[in-house]
């Protein structure tokens, strides 16, 4: 399958939700640690033996640490950027008018963004500065600023049923629930004894959602019974910094960590680890699976490659 | 003779927490397994140099190489300056009223100092992030080939304080994602580890995650309490709406219906009570010195050494933040770089770079203790020294001050009734040497004694020996120490490892395992050249002459040149005459000879004609201007000549040749020492510390010119091998 080599070191990656070969991929120089960040819109070739094509790419003063598809454009992307701005990039425009926007709220590195799926008009950040803040397209500042989480908030992700539900992770060791119609968070969930780096809702059920920690663990919880959890995956060597439900298989979820292996769980069955891909060499940071394409996956990491397979298949085969 | 060994005994007697009083110090020696080197530096008396009659030498010759490995020679402190220093502890340890005043005065004894105009480091080009980019790019490019480096000036790098930031938070919270199971101190120490090596202060942490913690908790403490207050202005339909859902919102949805639980006072007291503990934990981090930090990143080498996933090991992000923490990455002009000289490096390769087969074999046959175990035990060890100021406040209001004032009373009556205090005077200077020879007996026992570190990644690597070789040829002199003594574990006969392991001492400015690591390889192969001269250099060095004599004349015996002019019967009795005269023989003989210039100049230091001996290496150095060991010779003997000004010329010449070089930073703080420019040499000690904080000299040296700058506020730093601290104190620039 096919393999993208960026210039700087992987950080996210995300497929298009209008576009079955397009994927997003946001990259940060020197480990994200200093200097720029680039993002890449790249589309896959519709045959597999014909390398992936750089379809954009924009260049931004310091480290992109994550990236969001519009929901409801299938040309604009935004960027989670380390100096804490959150860029809006419209591809059908030359790339002297890029960015469209340029929201500078946040006083840290902003980590994640996430598109709201069902509203389609707003979209959420969380930021190293410990909050979270809710944005719309037109206006120029913040709609909210959920500010209740004690350290970074790492991941920032939309309930996919419930419009105005988000969950949120943070090195303080919890995930919080929160509804924007709320003041505060709903739900405080103390999911691991270290940071949680990433949570993701299940898409076919809005109550179940999924934490991966520093503590090298994934757990899945039902926020209705919240004091035990669901599942405790076991498996990755290391820190697990992402985790992502899939879009067509109800107990199947997908993670990549610090350990460099992107790993496939069953959540409700004994032997929960499906498969591990071990095709990165550096920290497997970014992982997606396709929601137009079945068992499509994508992943990038700290060794500046992007891979694009079929599940069940060797990432790396030609 | 030996002033430099009475002013480290001056140091340790004036003040008995300098070195091995020092917890924290002997702890962090205990761990890596050199305590024996903190006592070896307190050395002999001035009259009793060793001398070995029954030595003999031996027989077979070798093809005459180069001589890199002549790196021993170093400059005597000024004994004006040794003088006055050792009085004035003298006089602070026996008059009560001079120290009484130098306590209330803190530190306020400063004599008049001459302020030297700060150093000009060229200038940069380019953002920071251009510079660090490359930084990184052309180290992971010369970890793939080896390719050598051009000659660069001092490693300073004008990152912006915004830069520093980012990379000490950032650099923060990544390493708590990696060393989850880690304790705070571990994770602390490695932090700034890496960033000392970037000249950035750590103390300043933005993100530490504890006291941020404490914040934050307040800040959460007063939202939760204002939580019935009405959200941000309404100016948008969606804002209207939350208003307009506020009144009849009804939890339509079952997972709200947690929230008061949630908000229960038992889970805000747990999360509380997690925070206190770990700011616990914080706090002891803050204690932990940079030097502590340097071992802790082997450790973390050797616990990434332990995971058996060949990926791990070879991670290009692990290696880089391995090798930043060491401080051998240097950052230039625009450019990244592992401290390396082009011109050496290549001439270098011309030598070494031939007819060795190794093994590809992958031996791991040693254990180690746990990490862990180690992180216990430092942080127990920190526990203990968290409130050093509580103690001395405890222990001090214990004393009676009746006591004191009769005390002070006895002392001036003594002093009355005749010459009570002379007396007491004499008979702590008898201490004094007692204690000079008794440290002389056991330095001999352990004399030649190579320490190996503990937790060496490099055990196990299929050849230890070609990567220290590339690591030495790089400037990166710690970790080459590594790789070369994983070598010699692996091939104790091994000349050449533990030759190359000798002289990776010598230029850190560690002579005492220069010293072992020579005789080790002098055993293996009893006629190499090289380790003839390297160990006649030291010992000159050790100012023990007689030992000097015996391997300088045994480099005549070899050379297959000047062998003829070396009457075996000589090496029953060698008198330096002789010697000097067979040397000035070989010279005539072949004027073009370096090598001999070389010889002669290490001679001539021996005699303190230093005159001859600058002589001499200029004379080497016409033919042969790259050879940083021998500028740094040069300036030490001009700095031995009382010629300081010139010698920071010829060090400087070194330091560009070789920027990794520790010795010639610390020669260069010797030399502002010597002309009363404390400040400036404490600069100067100061980073070479941070390169090799296994410096004992340095350290001693370091503590010297802090009192006579009147920096006694920074003594405890220095006792405390604090190095963050103190760089950040004194920065060089």
């Amino acid at each position: 399958m096919p393999v993208f080599k960026t210039p700087f070191n992987g950080y996210s990656v995300k497929f298009s939700p209008f576009y079955e070969n397009r994927l997003a991929v946001a990259t940060s120089q020197n480990f994200g640690i200093l200097g720029n960040g680039r993002l890449h819109v790249l589309d896959l070739s519709p045959d597999p033996s014909l390398p992936i094509a750089e379809l954009a790419a924009y260049d931004t003063a310091d480290g992109v640490y994550d990236v969001a598809w519009s929901e409801s454009h299938d040309s604009i992307v935004i960027a989670a950027v380390a100096d804490g701005s959150v860029k809006l990039y419209d591809l059908a425009l030359p790339p002297t008018s890029n960015p469209i926007r340029s929201f500078q709220e946040h006083t840290r590195e902003v980590h994640s963004a996430d598109y709201n799926p069902v509203r389609r008009d707003s979209f959420l950040s969380s930021s190293w500065d410990d909050t979270v803040k809710l944005w719309t397209l037109d206006r120029p500042t913040s709609v909210r600023t959920f500010k209740e989480h004690a350290y970074c908030v790492y991941s920032a992700v939309w309930n996919p049923r419930h419009a105005d539900v988000f969950a949120s992770a943070s090195g303080d060791c919890t995930v919080r629930v929160w509804d924007v119609r709320e003041p505060g968070s709903t739900m405080i969930l103390p999911a691991h004894e270290h940071e949680v780096l990433a949570c993701d809702w299940n898409k076919y059920d809005e109550c179940v959602i999924a934490t991966a920690s520093v503590d090298k663990s994934l757990k899945v919880w039902d926020v209705r019974n919240y004091r035990v959890p669901v599942s405790v995956l076991n498996g990755h060597g290391y820190a697990v910094r992402k985790v992502k439900f899939s879009p067509h298989v109800r107990n199947m979820m997908v993670s990549c960590s610090y350990d460099m292996t992107v790993c496939v769980w069953d959540f409700m069955v004994e032997d929960a680890l499906v498969s591990r891909y071990d095709h990165h060499t550096e920290f497997a940071v970014g992982v997606d699976m396709s929601v137009l394409v079945e068992g499509l996956m994508a992943s990038t990491g700290w060794d500046e490659l992007v891979y694009v397979w079929q599940h069940g298949t060797d990432p790396r085969a030609p | 003779m030996a002033m430099r060994d009475l002013v480290s005994g001056a140091a340790a007697c004036g003040d008995s927490s300098s070195s091995s009083a020092n917890p924290l110090a002997s702890l962090a020696n205990a761990l890596v397994g050199s305590s024996s080197k903190t006592q070896e530096r307190l050395k002999e008396i001035p009259t009793s140099t060793l001398t070995d009659p029954t030595s003999q030498f031996y027989s077979t010759a070798l093809p005459v190489n180069h001589l890199p490995g002549s790196e021993f020679d170093k400059p005597l402190l000024d004994a004006n300056y040794q003088a006055s220093e050792f009085l004035h502890r003298f006089r602070g340890a026996s008059g009560l009223e001079e120290t009484w005043d130098e306590i209330q005065r803190e530190g306020g004894v400063a004599g008049q100092r001459q302020l030297v105009p700060a150093i000009q480091q060229p200038p940069l080009d380019g953002t920071p992030q251009r510079v660090l980019s490359s930084f990184l790019h052309s180290f992971l490019d010369s970890s793939r080939g080896g390719v050598p480096f051009h000659p660069t000036p001092l490693p300073m790098l004008g990152l912006s304080e915004g830069d520093k930031q980012c990379i000490r938070d950032r650099s923060s919270i990544m390493a708590r994602h990696l060393f989850a199971d880690k304790s705070e101190e571990f994770i602390d120490a490695q932090v700034n580890a890496l960033l000392c090596s970037l000249d950035i202060d750590s103390n300043v942490r933005g993100k530490g995650p504890m006291p941020e913690r404490f914040r934050e908790l307040e800040d959460y403490w007063n939202e939760s309490q204002g939580n019935m207050r009405p959200g941000p202005p309404a100016a948008d339909g969606w804002i209207t709406e939350f208003s307009q859902h506020r009144g009849k919102y009804d939890n339509p949805d079952s997972w709200a219906n947690s929230f008061e639980q949630q908000h229960g006072a038992n889970g805000w007291v747990s999360e509380f009570e997690h925070s206190q503990l770990s700011s616990v934990g914080q706090m002891q981090g803050m204690n932990v010195s940079n030097f502590a930090a340097m071992e802790q990143t082997r450790m973390l080498a050797n616990t990434l050494a332990q995971n058996g996933d060949p990926k791990f090991q070879n991670s290009k992000f692990l290696q880089f933040v391995s090798k930043m923490s060491r401080g051998e990455l240097i950052i230039d002009d625009n450019q990244v770089k592992e401290n390396a000289s082009g011109n050496w490096a290549t001439e270098y390769d011309q030598q070494y770079n031939g007819g060795h087969a190794w093994s590809g074999e992958f031996l791991n046959d040693k254990v180690y203790h746990g990490p862990d175990q180690w992180v216990n035990e430092y942080t127990t060890e920190g526990r203990q020294h968290d409130a050093p100021d509580d103690q001395w406040v405890n222990e001090f209001s214990k004393l009676n001050v009746n006591d004191w004032a009769d005390e002070f009373g006895q002392q001036l009556g003594e002093a009355a009734l005749g010459d009570g205090t002379s007396d007491s005077w004499a008979h702590a200077y008898d201490e004094f040497l007692n204690e000079q020879v008794a440290s002389k007996q056991q330095l001999d026992s352990s004399r030649g004694v190579y320490v190996f570190s503990d937790l060496n990644p490099y055990v196990g690597h299929p050849n230890p020996l070609k990567e220290g070789q590339d690591l030495f040829r790089k400037g990166l002199l710690s970790e080459a120490v590594l790789a070369l003594e994983a070598e010699v574990l692996k091939n104790p006969e091994n000349a050449e490892g533990w030759r190359l392991l000798g002289i990776a001492h010598a230029e850190n400015d560690d002579d005492q395992q220069a010293i072992a690591a020579m005789m080790r390889a002098q055993e293996a192969d009893p006629t190499n050249l090289e380790v003839l001269l390297a160990l006649g250099v030291s010992h000159t060095n050790e100012l023990e002459q007689s030992a000097a004599l015996k391997y300088l004349y045994g480099w005549l015996r070899h050379h297959p040149k000047y062998g003829t002019l070396a009457p075996p019967e000589m090496s029953d009795s060698l008198y330096y005459a002789d010697v000097a005269r067979l040397f000035n023989d070989a010279a005539e003989l072949s004027p073009d000879d370096a090598d001999v210039h070389i010889v002669l100049g290490v001679m001539y230091n021996l005699s303190r004609e230093y005159d001859k001996a600058i002589a001499s290496f200029e004379r080497a150095l016409k033919l042969k201007p790259q050879d940083y060991s021998l500028w740094n010779k040069l300036g030490a003997t001009q700095a031995n000549s009382i010629q300081s000004a010139d010698a920071i010329m010829a060090y400087q010449q070194a330091l560009d040749l070789k920027p990794n070089y520790v010795r010639a930073w610390a020669n260069m703080g010797i030399s502002y020492a010597n002309q009363g420019m404390y400040d400036e040499s404490i600069r100067y000690y100061v980073r070479a510390l941070a390169m090799n904080p296994k410096a004992e000299n340095a350290w001693q040296y370091l503590r010297i010119s802090l009192s006579c700058a009147s920096r006694n506020d920074m003594l405890e730093a220095c006792d405390r091998r604090n190095l963050d601290l103190l760089q950040k104190e004194f920065p060089l620039q």
